[in-house]
């Protein structure tokens, strides 16, 4: 970083290590000879950034471009952006310090819903218009990707370009053919988002006009030229053993949420949970090989110094082989003094065996997630787990030393009644009932259960997308009811805020009539909203109303079936009459087989991708 | 595993920290530490226990905000190596704000490390010869008192024995301290004590805008008890 006036604010702020770059395996160029600026933004912290594998990934592979410079851009404290607006210093990237609206393409990692004023406050402190049809020749191409442009509706209009699903190969096609076509003098924006139209997994939203039907539900997309695509097909990575995966990682100075080796087991995952995006967005599933992942884990321990491998996936233990990788990993891991942690352990396959593998010194707890306090209700969402495999896991637990258990549900899921949430509070009593059955030499000191509630929201691209969401009245009714079934003080109970969780789900379910009200919000300075802190409910309803846009309308009204989803537009490989039949079988209280088991139809496999399971 | 400890093996470092890396505390030094020593490949004497980790003492804390020219720590091996070869290891696995400039086997303790210099340099519209001589005579006196912050609230204290020695020059535009101040882990002197001396007796660096005031610090060099060279 050698911007000066930047440099002397710090003195002034909290944590200045998260402005200061220069970390050891940071990409440094030379700006006079490459031929595009690529800012990678991510709307939140350092902290919070820096620890996105998304981030790391892309971040390697654009930068092996030699005529591409990526560099970081994150969200400053709010002391940090009152001292950047007081001193007039632009939103910087953290390699150069560069003021990022000389850039060429400035672009988004959108991760959840409540980041979206961020992005756009970001935006505005790097003077870039906020809105796409505001932008001239000379402003960066503003692109948007990551998981919550499946339905990127709420924040099209401020975007050029979105990338839909894997970004490995999109973004640097993207750079390529906006180098190719300056360099032939072809260039100017419009006809360089038309040509890049035309790369499978690129969205271009001012492309397509919406109209909508007289009960304020939309009628169409309709792109506006013949060569444009009807229908936006995700981008995959076919083959994760040969894709590029960092052998370096940016070490930041200051310590990060997750700072260690992250290693990616797989994409996808071969259950269907009804409720889970990501469990279909992500599909097909494609494994790395143990070979690969052991590899690539040595070299990112030799060239980091992290003394922490956490391996990651949707579900760790349904990797096919994962006893023979930890056993390979801990063929080194344990001289080198590294420890493993997997963090998403399912309860119907948590053993004995793969416990004594990872880090069990460090922590107490252990989480588990059953989702719903009844077996009807987990059928419903075909959680597929039993009480017998919570039972059966925190009995392991509990003898392998782990004292404290979190357990995860869902308050708001279709069908759900007072008994399921009664249910919940069963199931605890009954984790913490486990304990007591136990030997007193076996088991570990002062026993510990939280209950862990979040509000469902019914996501885009899952068999409940059709769903209304909970009202906040039912909602905190059915909290007060389940705090008054929680009688064992060893019994913890938090839940989330269904407030935020009905923001969530509007701009998760909303369309481009939410573009208003989220740059209105923005000029009233909301900012880090996915911060408790800086989350105003109050303001958001304000805003939705004077912008005339009823919530209800995207979460507690529900979708019609043959409505046209906002979503509609993409095609995520999953078709909506697999999606159609998994909720008919949800209400018939049916369970699906995984993926292992059995092929259920999803459609997912005409993506191809390099896979085990899929035909 | 088994480590056998017949006399322990300390490796002594000598390093920089400037630029930027004012910003970083001292305890993400320490992190960052750990994971260039483990990338460097030492042999490396880990802590007995649940959660064994690398033995590093470091002296002398430098505070935010401040850069460094001087930083020492040690660091315990299970084996003698080249002190060449671990300098070149670990600078290999080092940025350039921060880099070793000495790595021996030390005849000393840490703690020998008596006195401290620095460079304190305070850039302000206001610099004058007569705002040099104030400050000069300020840091001269017998009587410094400022205000630390303690546990049983603040208190008035007086630095003048802290400081062994202190020049103020005008150079420029730039008022220039040359000090050297206790590194006794007792009495520790933070140099920006010195600043607040100055602030409070001749007003400067008062003005709320970093474009018009503003200071940096560089510790520069270390001492012994009697103004020795410290190694």
């Amino acid at each position: 970083m050698h911007n000066e006036k930047l440099s002397s604010v710090l003195r002034s702020v909290q944590k200045p290590g998260r402005y200061i770059g220069g970390e050891y395996n940071s990409i440094i160029k030379d700006k006079d000879t490459v031929k595009c600026r690529f800012a990678f933004c991510f709307p939140d912290t350092y902290e919070i950034g820096m620890s996105n594998l998304g981030v790391r990934i892309l971040y390697d592979v654009i930068n092996k471009s030699p005529d591409i410079w990526c560099e970081r851009v994150y969200a400053p404290w709010t002391d940090m952006k009152e001292k950047m607006e007081e001193y007039s210093i632009p939103l910087c990237a953290v390699e150069s310090g560069d003021a990022i609206k000389e850039f060429d393409m400035v672009a988004f990692s959108l991760q959840y819903e409540l980041c979206y004023t961020t992005a756009l406050a970001m935006l505005k402190m790097a003077d870039i218009p906020l809105y796409q049809k505001d932008r001239g020749e000379d402003t960066p191409i503003v692109i948007g990707g990551g998981p919550c442009v499946y339905n990127a509706e709420p924040v099209a209009p401020f975007f050029d370009l979105i990338n839909v699903g894997e970004g490995e190969e999109v973004l640097v096609e993207i750079c390529n053919l906006y180098n190719r076509m300056k360099d032939a003098g072809e260039y100017t924006r419009a006809s360089f988002l038309r040509e890049a139209s035309h790369i499978e997994g690129v969205y271009i939203p001012s492309l397509y006009e919406v109209s909508y039907n007289a009960d304020g539900t939309i009628f169409a997309y309709t792109p506006l030229y013949p060569d444009v695509p009807k229908k936006i097909k995700k981008r995959i990575v076919a083959d994760l053993d040969n894709a590029p995966y960092p052998e370096k990682l940016v070490m930041p100075y200051i310590e990060t949420v997750h700072d260690r080796i992250v290693l990616e087991i797989y994409r996808g995952c071969i259950r269907g949970c009804r409720f889970c995006q990501a469990g279909m967005v992500y599909r097909p599933i494609r494994e790395k090989s143990p070979e690969v992942l052991c590899k690539s884990a040595k070299c990112l321990y030799d060239n980091s110094g992290y003394e922490e491998i956490s391996l990651i996936s949707l579900s760790i233990s349904d990797y096919s082989r994962l006893p023979e990788l930890t056993d390979k990993l801990l063929e080194w891991t344990d001289e080198k003094r590294v420890s493993l942690s997997l963090p998403s352990l399912r309860i119907d396959s948590f053993s004995e065996e793969l416990m004594k593998k990872v880090s069990s010194v460090r922590t107490g707890g252990i989480t588990f997630a059953p989702e719903a306090g009844t077996q009807r209700l987990r059928d419903v969402i075909n959680k597929n787990v039993t009480e017998e495999d919570l039972m059966r896991s925190v009995g392991i637990a509990f003898r392998g030393g782990k004292s404290n258990v979190k357990l995860y549900f869902m308050n708001g899921l279709p069908t759900e009644t007072l008994t399921d949430i009664e249910g919940i509070a069963e199931l605890a009593t009954k984790v913490v009932g486990a304990y007591f059955k136990m030997p007193k030499p076996e088991r570990p000191r002062g026993v510990g259960v939280t209950v862990s509630v979040s509000c469902f929201i019914p996501k885009p691209f899952t068999p409940f997308q059709w769903e209304k969401q909970d009202t906040l009245e039912s909602l905190s009714e059915k909290q007060a009811h389940l705090k008054e079934c929680i009688t064992d003080r060893r019994i913890k109970y938090s839940y989330h805020d269904a407030k935020a969780s009905r923001i969530e789900g509007v701009l998760a379910r909303g369309d481009r009539r939410l573009a208003p009200v989220l740059a209105l919000l923005t000029d009233e300075g909301a900012f880090l909203e996915a911060w408790d802190e800086f989350f105003d409910y109050d303001r958001f309803t304000s805003a939705l109303e004077k912008c005339g846009v009823d919530a209800d309308f995207y979460t507690t009204r529900g979708f019609g079936l043959d409505e046209v989803l906002p979503w509609d537009i993409i095609d995520i490989g999953v078709t909506k009459e697999f999606l159609r039949r998994e909720r008919d079988k949800a209400y018939e209280g049916k369970t699906t087989p995984s993926c292992a088991e059995k092929c259920s139809g999803c459609g997912a496999n005409k993506l191809g991708g390099k896979n085990r399971w899929c035909k | 595993m088994v480590q056998v400890d017949n006399s322990k093996i300390i490796l002594r470092l000598r390093f920089k920290k400037v630029g930027v890396l004012k910003y970083i505390s001292h305890l993400d030094l320490v992190r960052t530490m750990n994971k260039i020593i483990v990338r460097a490949n030492l042999p490396l004497y880990y802590s007995e226990g649940f959660n064994p980790k690398p033995k590093m003492v470091f002296a002398a804390p430098l505070s935010i905000g401040a850069e460094s020219v001087c930083e020492y720590m040690d660091l315990r091996l299970t084996e003698k190596i080249d002190p060449e070869l671990a300098k070149s290891r670990l600078n290999a696995n080092m940025t350039e704000n921060m880099q070793i400039t000495e790595a021996y086997y030390p005849e000393t303790k840490l703690t020998d490390l008596k006195w401290l210099s620095y460079t304190i340099l305070i850039k302000t519209e206001g610099a004058s010869k007569e705002l040099a001589d104030k400050c000069d005579a300020i840091l001269s006196s017998d009587v410094i008192e400022v205000e630390k912050s303690a546990k049983s609230g603040n208190k008035t204290v007086n630095i003048s024995h802290l400081i062994r020695s202190a020049s103020v020059v005008l150079d420029g535009e730039i008022i220039r301290i040359n000090c050297t101040l206790s590194a006794d882990q007792s009495e520790f002197l933070n140099p920006e004590y010195v600043i607040k001396a100055l602030r409070t007796g001749a007003s400067v660096l008062s003005a709320d805008d970093i474009t018009k005031e503003y200071y940096t610090v560089m510790r520069d060099g270390a001492y012994t008890e009697d103004m020795a060279q410290f190694r």
